[in-house]
This record gives C-alpha cells, sequence and structure tokens, in this order.
C-alpha cells in the first residue's frame, strides 16, 4: 500500500479555482483572471495526476497497489464506515489523466468562447466546480465518496446546462437532467445499501485506516461468493446480480442509455464546452467506469451483463437512428455520444471491460473534438446551430474543417484512427462473445454483433451527412427554413446576457455575412485533441493487428488495466482468460477479417453518406426519426402528466382537503356552534375560541381522568 | 463552574422567562417599543451564549445518568418532581433550539406592526416552554412543558398569522391537543399502575419508572400497555406529524408569520419524534416493536406522499410544508428500524431538517415581505433581480434535496442503511420486506428533486415574467448575516458529520439496547462472516 498526499491536490485544486472564481472573481469580472485561475488549477491537477499515474512510485499504471491518501473519516456508526480517501489505480489513473488533460483543452477553448459573456466568472467556477466533483468520482475509494462525485457532477451538470437562465429550454432541459439522473441515483443509493448489506464494506480497495484493516468489496465478493445462476430470478434475489441490475439503473441514468436517455440531447442548450467537457467526453462515461469499477461483481452476475450488453446494443442503434434525421449539429453530436455510450455498454457487457474503458478514452478524444469543432463553427456562424443554414464553410473556417475530418475519420472506424481500434476490439469481443464472456457461455451473440455492425454503418452515414451538410456543398447562410422556427434552440451565449430586455430575442445574420475562423485559443485545443484523435489508438492495438507489421506486445492499453479486471475462479471465466492469451492462428485469422469488414463497413457508410447528401444536404428525413420516435410524449402521456394529476385531485384536494380536512372542519364546527351557543361575548375573536378550547379541553381532561381512575382502579 | 454545572438547564429555561418579564415590565414603564426585538435579541442570544456550557466536559452524569441532572420534589401531595437532565438524544435538539430562537428573532425586524409587546413575550416564553420539553425526565412536568408550548404558538399564529389564521390557529389547536390530552391519561394511568405493582408510591418520574421496569418490579399487561403506547404515540404522531394527521401542518406553516414557521419546523415537530424515542421507546419497547410495522408502513407513505402533494402546490410556504411532511417520515422510518444507523440517521436528519427547513421558510419568508405574495405563478426570473437570493436558495434546496457533503444527505443515508439491516419487519423466502421498504423510501430521493427544482425553476430561472418583480430588492445586509450561519451548518454538518452523531451514539445504543433486550434477542442483522459464506462455494 503506497499512501501519497498528493492525490488530494488534483481534486483540490480545481475546488481552490471554483472557490476563487466565485468569490474574487465575481468582485473583479475580469476574464483574464477568472480564465487564469481556472485553467491554472486544472493545469495543477494534470501535472500531478500524470506524475502520479507515470512517475512517482514507479507510476500508479504499472504498480500492484494503488496509490492511496486517507483524508479523514466522514461517516461512521456502528459498523459502518465511509472515508473521504482516494485511491488511483490503473483505472482511476486512466480516467484522472485523460479528464485532467481533455479537460485543460475545454477549460482553454472555452475562455475563447465564453469570451464576452457577462457570466463570465460564474461559468468557470462552475466548470472547476465540476472537474472537482468529477475526479472526486473516479478518485475515490469507496461506493460512498464516488456517489459524492456521482451527484456531485449531477449539480453541476444541472447547474451548467441551465446557464443561459433566461432561456426556458435551458431551464426545462436542466430539471429533466438532475430529475433523470436523480432516477438513476435511486439505483446506486439501493444498490450501495445492498452491497454494504451483502459484504459489510464499501471500499474499493483493501486498506489499513487508523490500524483497522478494511477489507475491499471485491476481494470479499472473490474470496465468499459465487457465480449466480442466469435466470430472470436472480435479478429479485437480492444477490449480487441484483446489486449489478440497481448499480446499472444509476449508470442507465448517468450515461443516457434506455430509458433515462432523453435528457442527454436537451443538455445541448448548456454552453458548447459543457456538452464537449460534461456530456461527451467525461461525465457521461461515469457510468461505464461504475460498471467497469464493479466488474468482480459483474462476473458473477451473468444475467446482469447480458441485460447491460442487449441495453448497450439497443440504446446504441436507436440513438443512431435519430441522430440521422437531427438538423441541428449539437443534437446530431449528441445523439451520436449516446450511441458511442452504447458500444461502451456492449464492451461491458460481454466482458470487454478493458475495451470499454479504451473506447471511453478514444471517445473522449475525438467526441471532445467533434464537440469543440461544433462550437467553433458555431462561434464562426453567429451562433447559429442549424446546418441548413451552413454549407461550404471549409472554405472559410480551414483549421476547424481539417481537425473536425479527423474526429470524423475517427468515429467512422477508419484504420490507424483512434476510433478504429476501440470500436472495432468491441465488435470483435460481441461476435466471439461465447468465447471470452467470463460466466460462460452468451445467448444472441450474433444478433448484438449484427446490431452493432449496422449501428457503426449508421454511424458513418450520419457523421458524413453532417461534415457535408456543414463543410461542403453551398452556402445556404440565408435559407429559410419552413419548419416552425425555434430561436430558443441556439447557443446565444452572448445574446442572453448582454440584452435585458423581455423581447423575444429574434437570430438575424446580416447579409453581408461571412463566417470566420475561431481565435488561436479555440484552434489549438481542437489540434491537439485531432492529433490525439489519430494517434490515441495506438496504446491499444490489439495483437492481431499489431502482428501484421510484427509487434507482438502493443495492445499496453489492455495490459495496464489487466490488474483491475477481477481473476473469478469459475472454469469459464479462467477459459476465456486462456483463450484471449492464447493468439492461435485461426481466431487471430478471424479477428482480421472481421476487422477488414467493419472497415469495409465504414466505408460504405461515408459513401451512402456522401452520395445521398452530398448533391442534396436539405433531403428529408423520416418524420418519426426527426421527433425521435416521440418518446418525450410517450413519458410526458403515460408519467408524468398520470402523476401530476393525481396528486393534484385525487391526493391533495380530494384526500387532504377533502376527506381528512372534511372530518376535522366537521368537528370543529359542532364545537364552535356549540360554543357560540353557551357563550356568547363581545371579547375578541381570538380570546373567545381559545376560552372555548380551553373549557372544552378541560372537559376532557376531567372525562379522561375519571375514566382512567377506573380503568386502573 | 459548580453553579453552572448544577444549574445549567434551569438557567437555560429561565432566562427567556426572566425575559419575558422584564420586557413585560420595560415595556410597562417605558413604551419604547422600538427596543422590544433588541431586548428579545439579547435574551435569545445570552441563553445561546449559556447553552454552549452544555459543551463544558467537567459536567459529570447525574443520579440517572443524565448530564446537568437536577431533581427537586416539586408537589409532594402527587411525588413530583423538577427532574430535569440532558443525555445524546436531547443534546443537540437543545442547541438547536437555542440557535434557532435568535435568528428566528431577527427574521421578525420588520415584520411585526400590531401588538410587538406580546409577540416578543410570546416567543421568549415559546423558548422556555420548548427547552423544557427536551430536558424534563418527569412525565408530569413535561406533560405540561409541552401544552405550555402549545400556547404562545397558538397566539402566534391567530394573532400575527395570515389571512386564514384563526383557521389554521384553531385547527393546529385541536389537532394537538386531542392527542396530548390521551396522553396526560396514559401518563395518570402509569402513575397509577407503578404505585399499585411497586407498593411504593406513584410515580411521574421516568428514570424510576424506567428502573421498576428493567428490574421486573413493573410490569404492564400486553394489553394496558398496547392502549398506554398508543395515547402516547398518538401524541406524539400528530405533533411530527404523521401520515394521516398530518393535514394541520400546510395551513398552521402558511398562515404562521415567518418567525412561527421557522420555530414549528426546526424545533415544535422535533418534539413529536423525540418524544416517540425517548418515551414511547424506552416505557414501552414490545409495543414499539410490535407496531414497527405500522409506522414504517405510514412513513413510506409520508414520504411518497407529502412528496407528490408537494409537487403540486401553488403556494411556495404550503410546499415547503409538504416537504416537512416527507422529512418526517424519513425520521420515522429510521426511528422505526432498531438500528443504530437507523436511529442515528434519523436524529441527525431531526437536527439537518431544522437547519434546512427552517432556512427555507426564512426565504419564503424574505420574498413574502418583498411581494405579499407566495404564488408561484407570481413569480419568475427571479435570479435576474436577486441573484444573491437565488444562490442562496438553491444552495438550501440542496441541502433539502439530499445532495451529499450537504447536510441533508448524511442522516437520510444512514435512515436508509439503517432500514436495509433492519430486521423489524418480516423476512421470508420470497421477499425481504426491510429491503422493500429501504427501496421505497428511496424513492422519496427522486420526488425530492422534482418538487424542489421544479419550484426553483419556475420562480428563479427564465425570462423575468411579471412587472411587479423589476423592482425587487436583493437581499439586505441583516438577510445574507441571517443566512450565514445556516448555509454553513448545512456545509459543516455534511463534511463532518462525525461530532454530532458521536454526542448521540450511547444514547442510541441504550434505546436499541431497550428494544432489543425485550425482544429477547438480536434485532439487528448478524453479520456475514467470510466463513459462512463460503460455504456456499
Amino acid at each position: 500500500m503506497t499512501e501519497n498526499n498528493l492525490l488530494s491536490l488534483i481534486i483540490f485544486a480545481p475546488l481552490t479555482g471554483a472557490v476563487i472564481n466565485w468569490l474574487i472573481g465575481g468582485r473583479l469580472k475580469n476574464e483574464a483572471f477568472s480564465g487564469l485561475v481556472a485553467c491554472g488549477s486544472i493545469l495543477v491537477s494534470t501535472i500531478v495526476a500524470f506524475y502520479l499515474a507515470f512517475v512517482a512510485n514507479g507510476g500508479a499504471l504499472f504498480i500492484e497497489h494503488p496509490v492511496l491518501d486517507h483524508i479523514w473519516t466522514w461517516i461512521q456508526v456502528g459498523s459502518f464506515r465511509a472515508d473521504f480517501a482516494l485511491g488511483m489505480d490503473p483505472l482511476s489513473g486512466i480516467y484522472a489523466c485523460f479528464i485532467t488533460f481533455v479537460g485543460l483543452l475545454i477549460h482553454i477553448f472555452a475562455t475563447g468562447y465564453m469570451h464576452g459573456d457577462k457570466g463570465f466568472y460564474r461559468f468557470f467556477a462552475y466548470l472547476n466546480l465540476f472537474m472537482f466533483a468529477m475526479l472526486t468520482l473516479v478518485l475515490a475509494d469507496n461506493y460512498l465518496l464516488m456517489f459524492v462525485g456521482w451527484e456531485g457532477v449531477g449539480l453541476c451538470s444541472y447547474l451548467l446546462i441551465g446557464y443561459y437562465t433566461k432561456k426556458n429550454e435551458a431551464r426545462e432541459a436542466a430539471k429533466k437532467a438532475f430529475v433523470m439522473n436523480r432516477i438513476g441515483d435511486w439505483g446506486v443509493l439501493v444498490g450501495m445499501f445492498l452491497i454494504f448489506t451483502l459484504t459489510g464494506t464499501l471500499s474499493f480497495f483493501d486498506k489499513t485506516v487508523d490500524g483497522t484493516q478494511v477489507q475491499s468489496v471485491f476481494s470479499f465478493v472473490l474470496a465468499n461468493m459465487s457465480v449466480e445462476p442466469f435466470t430472470w430470478g436472480a435479478i429479485i434475489a437480492g444477490g449480487l446480480t441484483s446489486v449489478g441490475m440497481l448499480l446499472f439503473v444509476g449508470a442507465t441514468g448517468k450515461s443516457a442509455q434506455i430509458p433515462l436517455l432523453t435528457w442527454l440531447p436537451d443538455a445541448m442548450a448548456g454552453p458548447t464546452p459543457v456538452s464537449a467537457l460534461i456530456h461527451a467526453a467525461t461525465m457521461v462515461t461515469a457510468g461505464v467506469y461504475l460498471v467497469v469499477r464493479s466488474n468482480a461483481i459483474y462476473q458473477l452476475a451473468p444475467t446482469a451483463m447480458w441485460i447491460i450488453a442487449v441495453i448497450g446494443a439497443a440504446t446504441a442503434i436507436f440513438a443512431a437512428s435519430i441522430a440521422i434525421a437531427q438538423n441541428d449539429i449539437k443534437k446530431v453530436l449528441a445523439y451520436s455520444t449516446v450511441s458511442q455510450l452504447g458500444f461502451m455498454f456492449l464492451a461491458a457487457g460481454v466482458g470487454a471491460f478493458t475495451v470499454a474503458i479504451f473506447h471511453v478514452m478514444t471517445h473522449a478524444f475525438f467526441k471532445a473534438l467533434l464537440f469543440l469543432g461544433s462550437g467553433s463553427v458555431i462561434h464562426g456562424m453567429h451562433h447559429e446551430q442549424d446546418m441548413r443554414r451552413m454549407g461550404n464553410l471549409k472554405k472559410y473556417m480551414p483549421i476547424t474543417f481539417i481537425t473536425m475530418a479527423t474526429g470524423w475519420l475517427a468515429i467512422c472506424g477508419i484504420p490507424i484512427w483512434a476510433g478504429f481500434f476501440s470500436k472495432d476490439e468491441i465488435l470483435y469481443k460481441t461476435f466471439a462473445a461465447d468465447k471470452y464472456f467470463p460466466a460462460g457461455k452468451f445467448p444472441g451473440e450474433e444478433i448484438l454483433w449484427g446490431i452493432a455492425v449496422f449501428t457503426a454503418i449508421l454511424t458513418a452515414v450520419y457523421m458524413t451527412r453532417m461534415m457535408v451538410m456543414t463543410f461542403w456543398g453551398e452556402e445556404r447562410f440565408h435559407h429559410e427554413i419552413d419548419a416552425p422556427h425555434h430561436d430558443d434552440t441556439h447557443d446565444e451565449h452572448n445574446d442572453a446576457q448582454v440584452h435585458d430586455d423581455d423581447e423575444e430575442e429574434h437570430h438575424h445574420i446580416p447579409h453581408d455575412f461571412k463566417p470566420h475562423e475561431s481565435p488561436w485559443v479555440m484552434t489549438i485545443p481542437l489540434i491537439i485533441l485531432a492529433f490525439l484523435s489519430t494517434a490515441g489508438g495506438l496504446v491499444g492495438v490489439p495483437y492481431a493487428m499489431s502482428s501484421l507489421v510484427g509487434v507482438k506486445n502493443a495492445n499496453t492499453f489492455e495490459h495496464t488495466l489487466e490488474p483491475v479486471i477481477a481473476e473469478t475462479r469459475m472454469e469459464s471465466a479462467v477459459a476465456a482468460r486462456e483463450n484471449a492469451k492464447s493468439h492461435a492462428p485461426e481466431v487471430v485469422q478471424k479477428e482480421r477479417l472481421l476487422a477488414g469488414l467493419s472497415v469495409v463497413m465504414a466505408v460504405i457508410g461515408i459513401a451512402i453518406g456522401w452520395f445521398a447528401f452530398r448533391n442534396n444536404p436539405l433531403r428529408k428525413m423520416p418524420k418519426i426519426l426527426e421527433q425521435k420516435w416521440k418518446l418525450d410524449e410517450l413519458y410526458n402521456g403515460f408519467i408524468v402528466d398520470p402523476i401530476t394529476r393525481l396528486s393534484r385531485e385525487r391526493l391533495w384536494k380530494g384526500f387532504d382537503l377533502g376527506f381528512i380536512d372534511g372530518i376535522v372542519n366537521g368537528i370543529g364546527g359542532f364545537v364552535m356552534e356549540f360554543g357560540d351557543l353557551v357563550r356568547r361575548t363581545q371579547v375578541g375573536f381570538v380570546r373567545s375560541y381559545a376560552a372555548i378550547i380551553v373549557i372544552g379541553a378541560l372537559a376532557l381532561v376531567g372525562y379522561f381522568i375519571y375514566y382512567g381512575l377506573k380503568l386502573v382502579g | 463552574m459548580d453553579f453552572l454545572n448544577s444549574n445549567l438547564l434551569t438557567i437555560l429555561i429561565l432566562i427567556p422567562l426572566v425575559g419575558a418579564v422584564l420586557t413585560l415590565a420595560h415595556q410597562a414603564f417605558w413604551k419604547q417599543e422600538s427596543q422590544l426585538k433588541w431586548l428579545t435579541l439579547g435574551f435569545t442570544l445570552l441563553n445561546f451564549l449559556v447553552s454552549l456550557a452544555m459543551f463544558s466536559t467537567s459536567a459529570k452524569p447525574g443520579a440517572s445518568g443524565f448530564l446537568f441532572e437536577q431533581n427537586v420534589p416539586w408537589i409532594k401531595a402527587i411525588n413530583t418532581n423538577y427532574h430535569i437532565g440532558v443525555d445524546g438524544l436531547s443534546f443537540w435538539l437543545l442547541i438547536l433550539t437555542t440557535f434557532i430562537m435568535p435568528i428566528a428573532v431577527i427574521s421578525t425586524w420588520n415584520a411585526v406592526e400590531k401588538r410587538p409587546t406580546a409577540f416578543y413575550v410570546f416567543l421568549l416564553l415559546l423558548e422556555s416552554a420548548m427547552i423544557g420539553v427536551f430536558v424534563s425526565l418527569d412525565l408530569l412536568v413535561f406533560y405540561l412543558f409541552f401544552e405550555a408550548s402549545l400556547i404562545p404558538m397558538f397566539f402566534l399564529i391567530g394573532v400575527w398569522g395570515g389571512q386564514n389564521r384563526i383557521y389554521a390557529a384553531v385547527k393546529f389547536f385541536i389537532f394537538t391537543a386531542i392527542g396530548s390530552l390521551l396522553m396526560l391519561v396514559a401518563i395518570i394511568a402509569l402513575f397509577f399502575i407503578y404505585a399499585d405493582q411497586t407498593g411504593l408510591g406513584g410515580s411521574f418520574d421516568l428514570p424510576s419508572i424506567l428502573n421498576a421496569m428493567k428490574a421486573g418490579n413493573l410490569v404492564l399487561a400486553p394489553q394496558t400497555g398496547m392502549l398506554l403506547f398508543l395515547a402516547f404515540a398518538l401524541a406524539f404522531s400528530i405533533k411530527v406529524p404523521v401520515f394521516p394527521f398530518h393535514t394541520w401542518l400546510p395551513d398552521a406553516h402558511t398562515e404562521a408569520p415567518t418567525a412561527g414557521s421557522v420555530i414549528l419546523a426546526a424545533v415544535l415537530l422535533k418534539m413529536g419524534t423525540y418524544g416517540l424515542m425517548r418515551f414511547n421507546f424506552a416505557l414501552f419497547p414490545d409495543q414499539a416493536r410490535e407496531t414497527a410495522w405500522i409506522f414504517i408502513t405510514l412513513a413510506i407513505i409520508g414520504i411518497i406522499y407529502g412528496a407528490l402533494v408537494a409537487m403540486v402546490q401553488p403556494d411556495v410556504k404550503r410546499l415547503v410544508a409538504y416537504s416537512s411532511v416527507a422529512h418526517m417520515g424519513f425520521v420515522i422510518l429510521g426511528m422505526f428500524s432498531f438500528t443504530e444507523a437507523g436511529m442515528q440517521g434519523a436524529l441527525f436528519t431531526m437536527l439537518a431538517h431544522g437547519v434546512t427547513t427552517g432556512a427555507l421558510f426564512l426565504l419564503v419568508g424574505f420574498i413574502y415581505e418583498r411581494r405579499h405574495t407566495r404564488e408561484i405563478t407570481q413569480f419568475g426570473g427571479i435570479s435576474n433581480v436577486m441573484p444573491i437570493y437565488a444562490t442562496v436558495f438553491v444552495i438550501t434546496t440542496m441541502a433539502s434535496v439530499g445532495l451529499p457533503f450537504l447536510n441533508g444527505f448524511v442522516g437520510e443515508f444512514l435512515i436508509m442503511v439503517g432500514m436495509f439491516q433492519s430486521q423489524v419487519l418480516s423476512v421470508t423466502a420470497a421477499a425481504n420486506w426491510n429491503y422493500i421498504a429501504a427501496m421505497f423510501a428511496g424513492t422519496g430521493v427522486i420526488f425530492a428533486a422534482v418538487y424542489l427544482l421544479w419550484m426553483v425553476q419556475r420562480v428563479f430561472f427564465g425570462k423575468l415574467a411579471n412587472a411587479k418583480n423589476k423592482g425587487l430588492e436583493d437581499l439586505s445586509w441583516r438577510e445574507i448575516g441571517l443566512m450565514i450561519p445556516l448555509l454553513a451548518l448545512m456545509v459543516y454538518m455534511g463534511v463532518f458529520p462525525r461530532p454530532f452523531l458521536a454526542r448521540s451514539e450511547d444514547a442510541v445504543k441504550a434505546i436499541k439496547e431497550r428494544v432489543m433486550h425485550q425482544a429477547g434477542g438480536s434485532i439487528e442483522k448478524t453479520e456475514l462472516k467470510p466463513d459462512a459464506a463460503a460455504d456456499q462455494h
């Protein structure tokens, strides 16, 4: 066990930044100051995170035991204890590194994007607070502290989505996000209680605190519990499968999976850097983190894993089908994020935990890039987000175009770009789930694989559509859109703050309007992210590919994460591990074949997108897809409205006011009428009532004493 | 020091009482109404400072194991003693009372126009009575204080309340008076049963009665025990209020002046839950256990029902009042789980709810003083004109929603942990009802977010919809100063809950023992031992 107090610096630096910006930045109203404090504090976190992950004590990513930092004991009641303590092992180390680094880039980008906004300091205070919560989430050494971060990111997400407080759409979206997340939180909460009841601990790591031995949940599970049956009944049996399902309920909330997915696209009402940081790169992948962190539990709960894989695949294709018909550039990316998160859960569900995390990381690179790129487009387009009014932007915004193009290739899965390696491995692991699934046979793998491949084609299609509509074709800056015009959907970050009048803000693009490239504080982060989206996948090249060029051990990523994946003693799990290590020629051959196939699929998808939209960018898409399968209407009509009606009409007006108060008023009326008869007085209202009541009370007391004496007597 | 240690609680009761008399005298001779609030503030602050002496480590437990214990014969004829003392159950509630009073007084600074003398005298009398409730160890003395606290509140609502004040005050009085009268009967019955069985003459002394019970000298017949238990429980359940006795609360809260609402939420409701733990659990452990399923069911209904009805309230204050029903449901749930975590969580939630809901009522009062309305539809976009107010309100809301690191979370979390560990409900092969109870209670977490955030969204965000709100002034320094200690407590209690929990640990363990002892076995689930579970392999 290694102790290193530097660990807490990673989370407290952004917290300090947030406090400084809130207290001092609010008075100074100086953008340079606020930006410097915010970016500086994240820079500190980044340096410390990388130092601890790669250098100190041999590097937390490479040593056997996690680096721990016990700060204080938070709650201790009876046998229940929860520490405020951090731990960095390979999993949290990887997360901490990419969160701080991508976060730093997005902070820098935001100083340009938010320039001129009245709430500049407030924005960065929230953003820093988010980093604090997110880093607490991944570095926490127990479930409860993780839950603190989990709730914290939910709060910051709420604050940042609703950042443009004057937009009705933003405040609706913020509330929706918080509430849907809360539904998920219920699952995490109850899951934690069940974990504690089953194992007597909530810690992630075996450790010694103040001389007491604390066992980790996972070592307890591995030592004392065995694999649960693969049945529906296991879900409600109160064992590990129940835990797994409850935690996954939380994951569906935070990571926008079916059925709790509708908040994420709405969340795009927040400023674009927020969408990039919170709703693409970091927070929404917290659900994947939770599942992978708890892999020891899931490996013994095959039902839960199977459901995760199915939900993941279903979400992937569902969201991709919607993305294809959206006209708002950020909405396309939002549904794309939901879809990609589905891929990650599919990977986790089939037992490819390291691959899920690999995709989390590459996705963080290319999706942050795409979002920031879209932010740059929106910035250059005078806050226009509707792609129907874009076109030919490659002429005006070359850097944005080239960098976004790398992100496009990455997400489509063109070889050597980062997304290719991670997505391809997900497809392969799904195809061969029977062999690699730790809990043994995996029913329905072919169907899931088919869905995943089809989704991969769709991904290429909608991304190509987005690129074509934005960067190619003719300029449509003044294009009139016949659909009901909705001004509220614009990312009106200056407008909302500067104009204080109550008039509805109308969006006008001047006639001599020319889009412009963004300033360097915005393009440099794009360039760095473009580089990462291109080369970032090379840390996790699977054996089947690297051996093509004669390199045997190129999958550093998987190798690093291995200690995090619990080694259960189940026969099937042992066999799966053997399988993964054997690299038998026919297996390698099959993997290469599938990889080739998925490249072909990507190319087909791009081709479809190109030929369908290059010359006809405004092609009408099916209405039902544009309307998101009417999911929101469904929820409102069948859940929200009935509950509201029931509460108002039946519970409040019916039961409280009608029934209970009816009885009480009946009695009260009788007493008062009676009192009126007995004693008509001229003294004030209250005193006469009081007198009546006191007399009545005394009479009652007398009666009860008499009765009481008889009872005893 | 010795004098203070042995008379501290009496001094705490007397300071407001003497203050009330002096205030009256002051008005009789000088008629300086403008000085009234200063006088009252002085006395309440003094009382708070004196109450801090309870942290003194030099105090030794008295004969019955209570700190600062005092036992003086009062009415010899009926063997009533002025027996007072404090322990882990009442410690923080006392501090909460003395802490919230100055805040309540400051909140009235510009709000009392009608009969200020009477108003402040009632506030001071109320404080004396509330402190008396939490320190009394003699059943009759407790009852007197319990009833005495009713009267000032009745007048505070009835005279200084809103439009429907008479109705609300009478409703408040009828509900609570009926309940406590039955309790009086039970107290008297207990007196005679004690006399009958021990042959020592009757007694109202709680420690003596408990000792007799533990020694087996006083055994209640099951049926008698149940009747007595129910009489006590009814009084306290109405006070809490437990569903379905809750309908007096929204009316009382809505009509009461701000200071009244704050005190009502922060302290008066806690007299109910405190009473259940102090008297019902200790005196009638068997009955408490047998009826636990009823209380747990009602608590869960209260949590969900309170939240659902809060959601559709058009009036902000009524909404906060219904949220109290939900929060107090959690407290009841934790208490009746009969686990250390659950009961500790219940005590903690009592404090947290006092601070947070008190703060919410203050905040509602601020806007009411400016706009003379609390209708949600009258607002919208308030954050544009009152940014500080909006910030403070949102933080307080988050504490009430139960966001970790704010005070609401710790208590409710422990309550649910306790309910999960509990074995008070039946465990069958098909279902563990304790789990199910905890899971249902957990939905309160979702609903709290819904009703509070919906309200916050409609009041604070969006464009400034109503022209009348344009000129609203942000919080004054007095108002900010009022909120700072409350906000600080919300954070402190959320981040460092252990000092609060540590105080009540022994008392909670003792009560849990008491309930378990009568069961003749362990209620808390035996922990899963590694070896035992390994057999499954």
